[in-house]
């Protein structure tokens, strides 16, 4: 219903993220609509009129117990409730073995892919810019760095955002659930060029991936 | 004297009007007034010290923490081909330093005693041990800079001359303020009941000497 | 004799026997209200400063790249285009004034000093002449500040937040002084702050007037004086980080270089270990000043005085421990992130407290709808929907989507100027007749207050929705992306509230400065109120009271006490069998 706020979702763990969205959006929207309305109508009905007086009280103890712990009791449960979430999203790495090396710089995403021999750093490591192809319905994990000031990998389509942090090797992963072809700014302030500084992420069905990867990774490397 | 008994004070024209009109009745110390707040427990200048040093506390708090952070991330500490620190010297500094503290209390008894002498003795011998330290500290300095740690080299380099030069522009600072008040006192000003700024000069003596051994055992010896 | 009353005859005998010239009256003025009045100054001419840029970014953000209106002048080489360094520079002075150099003085430095004496019986600060200095020290640090304008290569442009190692390599952001003068201000700013925050809880520590025990002390004196433990507290952490990074740029240590064995989120933690704390300082004067507002105008006595207290004071508390809300996607250790949830969660219930108890001072009252109140009311309201937005980033995942976007940029402005703002506005209605004398022009004041709470919220709403849809902040373009570019009608809409906004503060300039001049002679107690300050006359002369000071006989919110015939009951006034004690 609300999805017309939201960017279209395509990765696995997005959906846990628009739906606590979702969830919270409800509970404080409601929470906000019964103080709004509570208060107009006591500014309504207690407007000043001539011959009242107001009514002397300095609280109450039941009362103010209540508003302390429903409150309460509504944050624990949203705390709860974003555990099983973050632990999957951030706290966890499934297995894969399709790893993408991202090196943020000022103003570009390299993209390095490991080649044929599987490993980083050998000279078969080939190197994209501001370009990544992924097959869909897989786990990719994306290796961050960055070579000069912190950058982030945002891609909002995924619901996925890591800073990219000098001197940290940072590991992330995401699960595309639909091809095509997705937006990849950077979210944290970077100089100048930062806005602007942004990469495509391609997501391609194993069919079309396989065809990419053989024209673009491993054709070269025969050279 | 209670401010029962004060004069009105001539009113400043404000806004160009003229004098206020008295405070509405009731406010003021009738008969049945409540009792005045008990006598503070300890006067304006110890509080604000207090409070002052309680700031200063986490200002070295910010750095000693950074200091920590990037010594525990740190592979290897002192880092290879660089100078160690000069522990023997240091120490023995650090006792100075300590003294200076000793003799402090000592200038704040006398003070209690109203024993203008012995306290004008005493605030010169702290000064002097004060001062002692900071020159054994900027010869340590020099020596440090002749091998090659400096400002620039790294973490290690860094972190030790933020800390101990902020620890030492403190005491320079406690240094200059010790000086103005023991001149002070040497010209009679703080026997006659204005001990405040000795108060809060000897409070802050002991904040930057009590501080010493923390960076001491923070940066020199772990 | 007490040290205080010596103080208090010391200068009572001096201020007897010769008058003080121009600049010991308005300039180098050791008074407290006339220091107070120097901040309320300061803030709000930095305010005009900070609003002015925020509409530069605006204008930039509708109309990318197309020449802004009145900076033809300013920027020659492009005909008034700003470019993307200047427009970084833009949003990072107009955070850093607004937060630093607009919030900070209005509430903390200038109603911190007008109400803390007043209000519990003092005839002054506890050290006149350091609160001197401490206002000198602040304006000294925001014109150094301003300074940094007219340095080649442009003032800081890292954000307010400085993240290291932009902000600590000149080579990664090209600008040079800018940064650097950030820093010395800032550092210079920290001290100021730190002899004024001393002062205030001395004061209110030693000097309160018989009778005047803790818990009788009006709430807004509470949250001045927790606002000031934070104050003296937090600030020296960012004292050292700016320290550090400006050692970084200046002597080439390594705090936060990677390459020297240095740590670019140990920034972070310094900064937002500082910076959370920060917004509760930005926050919390206003709350207490919501709490004085609403009893005089609902003619009742606050609901849950004890719980007001307390949940500020549990406020404080927790602020220490949630700083890493800010950093949850930054690379710090997930679990941890997972700590900072549960800990953000929780300082959501005393805020909760607050709420529900300010409604409960409207129930059953009998409202009054004077400009304060509207004021004091838009507080209550704004500050609650930036606060339940808080509770969106507050939830980990939720802010993995919503970090950085214009969500943030919502919230923000929500909870500083729909909380603060409106906090100080309402401040500012509330004792511009004790504070000059004077009463405000009611019209005037309606005519800022209805178009400023409409722009408002036409400004600073639909950024939730850009934000929903991923409008990163600190972008120069959005029509860069082609994902935003669906939604960039909504830039447009914010930018004409904003413009909006801007043009309703016109009428509050005016009344402001008509007010001080022509206004309508104010009475001593024009909103028959209870507190202190309203038995002193109206402005207080040096000193405040007559010979004798006020004497507290019960707590600050007795409206409509069947004690009395009237509706107020007066902290002076005795109990009502002469004679008699109470409790
Ligand atoms: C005055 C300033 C102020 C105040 C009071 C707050 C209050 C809160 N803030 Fe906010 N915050 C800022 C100023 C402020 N903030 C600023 C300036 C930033 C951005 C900094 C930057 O990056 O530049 C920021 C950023 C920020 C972030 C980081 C976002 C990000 O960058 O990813 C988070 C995350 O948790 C957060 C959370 C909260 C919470 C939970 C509160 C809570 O205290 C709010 C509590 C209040 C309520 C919840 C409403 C009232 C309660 C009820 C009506 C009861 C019922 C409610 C429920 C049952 C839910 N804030
Ligand atoms: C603390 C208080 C505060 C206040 C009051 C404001 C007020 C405003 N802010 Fe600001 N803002 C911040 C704090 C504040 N902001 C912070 C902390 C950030 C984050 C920065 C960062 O990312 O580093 C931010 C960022 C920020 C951005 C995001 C920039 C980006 O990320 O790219 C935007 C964009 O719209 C914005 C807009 C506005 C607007 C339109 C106002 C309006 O309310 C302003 C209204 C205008 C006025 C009040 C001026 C009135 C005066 C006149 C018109 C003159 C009258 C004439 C005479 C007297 C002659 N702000
Ligand atoms: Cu890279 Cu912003
Ligand atoms: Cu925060």
């Amino acid at each position: 219903m609300l999805n017309w706020w939201l960017p279209e979702n395509v990765s696995t763990y997005g959906k846990d993220i628009d739906w606590l969205f979702h969830l919270i959006y409800y509970i404080t929207g409601v929470t906000f609509i019964l103080v709004a309305v509570t208060m107009v109508a006591f500014l309504w009905v207690y407007r000043d009129r001539p011959g009242r007086r107001a009514r002397y009280t300095h609280g109450s103890t039941p009362l103010e117990i209540a508003w302390t712990v429903v409150p309460a009791l509504i944050l624990v449960v949203l705390t709860l409730l974003s555990v099983p979430a973050w632990s999957k999203i951030k706290m966890t790495q499934p297995d894969t073995d399709f790893e993408v090396l991202v090196t943020a710089k000022q103003f570009n995403w390299q993209m390095t892919y490991p080649g044929a021999d599987g490993k980083f750093g050998t000279a078969d490591d080939k190197t994209l810019l501001d370009e990544m192809h992924v097959p869909v319905n897989k786990v990719v994990r994306v290796i961050l760095k960055s070579q000069d000031v912190i950058h982030s990998f945002f891609v909002p389509q995924f619901r996925m955002k890591q800073d990219a942090v000098p001197g940290r090797e940072i590991r992330q992963w995401f699960e595309a659930t639909r091809p095509g072809k997705y937006e990849l700014p950077c979210a944290e302030l970077c100089g100048f060029g930062h806005s602007g500084m942004k990469g495509w992420i391609y997501v391609h069905t194993p069919d079309d991936y396989a065809k990419w990867a053989a024209e673009n990774l491993t054709a070269e490397e025969k050279k | 004297m209670s401010p029962a008994t004060l004069e009105l004070p001539a009113a400043r024209p404000a806004n160009g009007r003229a004098r206020p009109p008295l405070p509405p009745p009731g406010g003021g110390d009738g008969p049945d007034r409540e009792p005045a707040p008990p006598r503070p427990l300890l006067d304006n200048v110890c509080l604000a010290m207090l409070f002052l040093i309680a700031g200063e506390i986490m200002f070295f708090g910010g750095l000693v923490s950074a200091f920590l952070v990037l010594r525990t991330a740190a592979p290897v500490w002192p880092p290879p081909l660089q100078p160690r620190l000069p522990l023997g010297v240091t120490g023995v500094n650090t006792l100075v330093l300590l003294a200076s503290s000793a003799t402090m209390l000592a200038a704040v008894r006398a003070l209690r005693r109203g024993d203008g002498v012995a306290l004008v003795q005493r605030l010169v011998v702290t000064a002097g041990l004060g001062a002692l330290f900071l020159l054994v500290q900027g010869y340590e300095w020099t020596r440090l800079i002749h091998h090659g740690l400096t400002l620039a080299s790294g973490a290690y380099g860094a972190t030790f001359y933020t800390l101990i030069g902020t620890h030492a522009a403190h005491v320079l600072g406690a240094l200059v303020w010790l000086a103005v008040t023991t001149v002070l006192a040497a010209r009679g000003g703080v026997l006659d009941g204005r001990t405040g700024t000795l108060r809060a000069c000897a409070m802050y003596w002991h904040f930057v000497v009590a501080l010493w051994p923390v960076l001491y055992l923070a940066v020199y010896l772990i | 004799m007490s040290a205080t009353s010596a103080a208090a005859h010391a200068h009572v005998e001096h201020a007897g026997h010769h008058e003080l010239g121009f600049v010991r009256t308005y300039i180098f003025s050791t008074d407290h209200k006339m220091i107070s009045r120097q901040f309320l100054f300061l803030g709000l001419f930095m305010m005009i400063l900070g609003g002015l840029l925020a509409l530069v970014v605006r204008w930039q953000l509708a109309w990318p790249e197309t020449p802004v209106p009145g900076l033809g002048g300013l920027l020659k080489e492009t005909g008034g285009v700003l470019e993307p360094g200047q427009y970084n520079m833009a949003f990072t002075m107009h955070a850093t004034i607004m937060v630093f150099f607009v919030i900070m003085p209005i509430l903390a430095g200038s109603f911190g000093n007008f109400c803390i004496p007043l209000m519990i019986g003092a005839r002054d600060m506890a050290f006149p002449v350091l609160n001197m200095l401490s206002f000198w020290v602040t304006a000294s640090a925001g014109l150094i500040m301003l300074v940094g304008f007219f340095v080649p290569g442009g003032h800081a442009a890292a954000g307010w937040t400085s993240y290291a190692p932009l902000a600590s390599v000149v080579e990664y952001s090209g600008v040079n002084w800018g940064q650097n003068i950030w820093c010395i201000s800032l550092f210079i700013m920290g001290i100021g702050s730190m002899m004024g925050s001393i002062n205030y809880i001395t004061t209110i520590i030693n000097m309160r007037a018989p009778g005047m025990k803790l818990f009788r002390m009006p709430l807004v004196v509470w949250s001045l004086f927790i606002t000031a433990i934070l104050l003296l507290l937090a600030l020296p952490v960012l004292t050292s980080g700016v320290a550090m990074l400006l050692f970084d740029r200046w002597l080439g240590t390594s705090w936060f270089r990677p390459s020297g064995g240095g740590e670019p989120l140990l920034w972070q933690h310094l900064f937002w270990y500082f910076g959370h704390p920060e917004v509760y300082i930005l926050i919390l004067p206003a709350m207490g000043i919501a709490s004085e507002i609403l009893p005089v105008f609902a003619r009742k006595p606050i609901f849950g005085y004890h719980a007001m207290a307390f949940s500020m004071i549990g406020i404080a508390f927790l602020s220490w421990i949630v700083y890493g809300h800010h950093m949850f996607v930054s690379g710090m250790n997930p679990a941890l992130g997972m700590a900072f949830t549960v800990t953000t969660m929780i300082i959501a219930v005393p805020s909760a407290i607050k709420t529900f108890n300010w409604l409960g001072t409207l129930w059953g009252g009998r409202i009054q709808f004077t400009v304060p109140m509207l004021n004091a009311l838009a507080f209550v309201s704004m500050f609650v929907i930036g606060g339940l937005s808080g509770i969106f980033m507050a939830s980990t995942p939720v802010d993995i989507f919503i970090q950085d976007t214009y969500f943030i940029v919502a919230h923000i402005h929500y909870v500083v100027f729909g909380g603060s703002i409106f906090g100080a506005f309402a401040a500012i209605y509330f004792w511009f007749p004790k504070m000059f004398g004077r009463m405000t022009n009611v019209a005037l004041g309606h005519l800022h207050f209805w178009p400023t709470f409409v722009f408002f919220n036409l400004t600073f709403f639909p950024m939730h929705i850009i934000g929903v849809g991923g409008q990163m902040r600190r972008i120069y373009n959005p029509m860069q992306y082609e994902f935003l570019q669906h939604q960039q009608h909504w830039n447009v809409v914010i930018t004409i509230g904003a413009l909006g906004l801007g043009i309703s503060q016109i009428p509050f300039v005016i009344n402001f400065f008509w007010s001080l001049f022509a206004g309508k002679k104010a009475p001593l107690n024009p909103w028959n109120s209870t507190t202190l300050e309203w038995t002193a006359p109206s402005p207080p002369p040096h000193l405040n009271w007559g010979p004798t000071l006020p004497t507290v006989y019960r707590g600050p919110y007795e409206y409509s006490s069947p004690e009395s015939k009237e509706d107020f009951l007066p902290q002076t006034a005795p109990p009502v069998h002469a004679g008699a004690r109470r409790h």
